[in-house]
């Protein structure tokens, strides 16, 4: 019995002192942050959060992330929670599962008075008045950067004795925002050389389905003849590479491959069976939201509302010396800045 | 004799074909059927380079991975178990157990039994709790967050990759005379199961219990090791696949098989479309893995024309959802025009 008043005794004094330091902790915080954003299980967002986490910690802020499982109603509901439990952070930071979906919970958080800062989806019309700022990456620019890329590959077939520039792009779902905006730069790139889209298929999302498109789409422009493959992210491009060598195409020597946002495989550019790709960090993303709350928070403004992460292109002969300066200070290499098979 | 003359007449204008057809079926059936072919055969015929060998090839593949879990899954269903709503995070759980015993050098064999040993786990798992009387959506659907709660944990979200070459590469890129080997296994795997479904006593024993459980058990035959059966070969069938596929691109993440977006859709969804438009009965007892294996093609081949025919991701979905309404309604006269005349 003694032993058991004891433990109850010891149990009793160690809560005390964690809870103790938890206030510490908490009082010390220079400010609170509620997130909410997608699943940790989508390895881009996995990395988004860890920038986040880690970069708030580092910062001295307290941070606390609700994740949704790509669900509007899911994350509606999680704002309500939030908003009905009373305590309010200093700031949100808002990554919408659906950005005109989301809007109503967008509202509701902005008329808490708590600055919101909006992720990964750029801001449009109906939602820039409820934000102070957004961070995330640039479509345009990264496609841009894909297309510039293939034109480099094109010239030098070209210079060769190349005569066939013929294009299959490889999409996102064309209802999603981000394919207007990657399909338009990517033809602006392109444009004026000899690179001629010949089809655009749009499965899906990830290899499986990258692979599936591309099987469809190879079927239906075999006889024109394929020469490069536009894979508007790394993972569907993959997918894509896959179904053109099950075709019997050599990579790298039949069909030039240039992805982007390096979710893909490593391994296919140190081969050769991709010419490049532009890198889009999600770890970078979280640590610029971060250093904006930082900005905002001290300065009661952003320098700029608009607030994109680098998107340098990398090909086989930079893969091993690229490296991207963290908000935190520190110095990232290629694995841990990608979010794929790197 | 005048009153029947008219009859006599319409008689001798139908054809007897027709006329038998009409007998068993009923007009509706035939007419449906008949609006079906003619639509299918047009759009086969105007779909550039539908009808082609390599077209052919690429169906086939498409449909190899969902047909292979369709396959597993119709045992299931067959013996009145329902469905597994777990086959998409089976699959999770396999391709991380297979990638994280690759990525540790392990090597294929090794890799693809312990794979397998999972599987069996899994399948065992759900089989014993339904076989004790568990709802078999209640217990799939939390048997369904339990496997990729632990794929989630085990691979910490992260992509989970091995360098080539890593010796699965036959499996997930290799052909055999001209057809890839995902599709030889598919085409084997469909065989096989169809003789073990028609011939040996373990197949009698799933349409047994399928079509009349009270009957089954009167004979000897209980529920309990039946259904612990067939979940180990659904499961087996969904580590299968995810094995050919992380074969494929050498890697694996929890979310290969969870894309929310395209045509593809959620991939235990479109397992159980397959398996119902097929005809197989939901109540079990009726239906066959073959006609499993012909859904997981008609699904691929109406996608394909679709893609050859230009249309983006939105209406191939809506197409392949209503010729799966139209497949059910078909079957589900048949069946009935079938019990009435019993």
């Amino acid at each position: 019995m003694s032993y058991f008043k004891k433990a109850v005794g010891v149990a009793a004094a160690a809560c005390l002192t964690v809870g103790v330091m938890s206030s510490a902790a908490l009082a010390q915080a220079k400010a609170s942050i509620v997130s909410f954003n997608g699943p940790a299980g989508e390895a881009y967002i996995g990395r988004f959060i860890k920038g986040i986490k880690e970069t708030a910690e580092l910062k001295g802020f307290d941070i606390k992330v609700f994740e949704n499982q790509f669900n509007q109603a899911e994350q509606d509901q999680q704002v309500q929670q939030v908003l009905a439990a009373g305590q309010l952070p200093d700031v949100f930071i808002w990554w919408p599962s659906d950005a005109t979906a989301g809007l109503g919970s967008l509202r509701a958080l902005h008329k808490t008075g708590v600055p919101v800062l909006k992720i990964n989806q750029l801001p449009n019309e109906q939602d820039k008045q409820y934000i102070f700022g957004y961070a995330g990456p640039d479509d345009r620019l990264r496609a841009r950067n894909a297309g510039y890329m293939m034109r480099e590959a094109a010239a030098a077939k070209k210079a060769a004795g190349g005569t066939s520039f013929n294009v299959i792009a490889l999409s996102y779902p064309h209802s999603y925002g981000g394919y207007g905006l990657s399909i338009n730069a990517f033809k602006e790139a392109i444009a004026g050389s000899d690179l001629k889209i010949i089809g655009d298929v749009d499965e899906g999302f990830g290899q499986a389905n990258g692979y599936k498109g591309a099987a469809k789409l190879i079927a239906s422009v075999k006889d024109q003849g394929i020469d490069f493959v536009y894979g508007m992210d790394d993972a569907i491009l993959t997918g894509g590479i896959n179904a053109l060598e099950e075709a019997g195409y050599k990579m790298g020597e039949d069909v030039i491959a240039v992805g982007t946002v390096c979710n893909g495989d490593k391994q296919l550019i140190e081969e050769g069976k991709q010419f490049g790709t532009t890198l889009q960090s999600p770890l970078h993303e979280g640590q610029l939201a971060i250093k904006l709350v930082e900005e905002y928070l001290e300065t009661g403004k952003l320098a700029n509302y608009i607030n994109f992460t680098p998107n340098p292109a990398v090909t086989k002969d930079t893969i091993e010396t690229t490296a991207l300066r963290g908000y935190d200070g520190k110095l990232y290499g290629i694995s841990e800045l990608c979010s794929g098979a790197w | 004799m005048n009153a029947n003359a008219p009859a006599v007449s319409r008689q001798a204008k139908t054809p007897t074909w027709l006329a038998n057809l009409v007998d068993k079926y009923t007009w509706l059936v035939v007419t449906l059927v008949a609006l079906f072919v003619l639509t299918f055969a047009y759009g086969m015929i105007t779909a550039p380079n539908f009808l082609t060998w390599f077209n052919f090839k690429t169906i086939i593949r498409d449909a190899a991975l969902v047909g292979i879990m369709a396959i597993g899954l119709t045992f299931v269903t067959l013996s009145g178990n329902f469905f597994l709503l777990s086959m998409k995070e089976t699959a999770a759980l396999a391709i991380i157990a297979f990638a994280t015993a690759m990525s540790a050098g392990y090597g294929f064999e090794i890799s693809f039994l312990f794979t397998m040993g999972v599987a069996v786990i899994a399948g065992a798992l759900q089989g014993v709790l339904i076989g004790l009387g568990g709802n078999p959506i209640v217990v799939t659907l939390g048997a369904a967050g339990l496997f990729f709660g632990v794929a989630s944990w085990w691979s910490e979200n992260l992509v989970i990759s091995f360098r080539r070459p890593h010796g699965a590469e036959w499996l997930g890129s290799g052909s055999f005379l001209g057809l890839p080997n995902i599709t030889v296994a598919f085409i084997l795997i469909a065989i096989v199961a169809e003789l073990v479904l028609r011939y040996t006593t373990f197949g009698r024993q799933v349409y047994l219990i399928g079509s009349n459980r009270a009957a089954g058990k009167a004979t000897g035959h209980e529920n309990f090791s039946m259904a612990i059966k067939t979940c180990i070969i659904a499961s087996s069938c969904s580590a299968f696949v995810a094995i050919a596929f992380s074969a494929q691109v050498s890697s694996a993440h929890v979310n290969y098989f969870s894309s929310s977006f395209g045509s593809s859709g959620d991939m235990t969804i479109l397992v159980i479309a397959t398996v119902m438009v097929a005809g197989n009965s939901i109540m079990g007892g009726f239906g066959s893995t073959l006609r499993s294996s012909l859904g997981a093609v008609f699904i691929s081949t109406v996608d394909n024309m679709m893609v050859l025919h230009g249309f983006n991701s939105g209406p191939r979905v809506l197409a392949v959802g209503l010729m799966i309404v139209f497949s059910i309604i078909v079957f589900a006269l048949v069946r009935r025009g079938s019990r009435v005349q019993e």
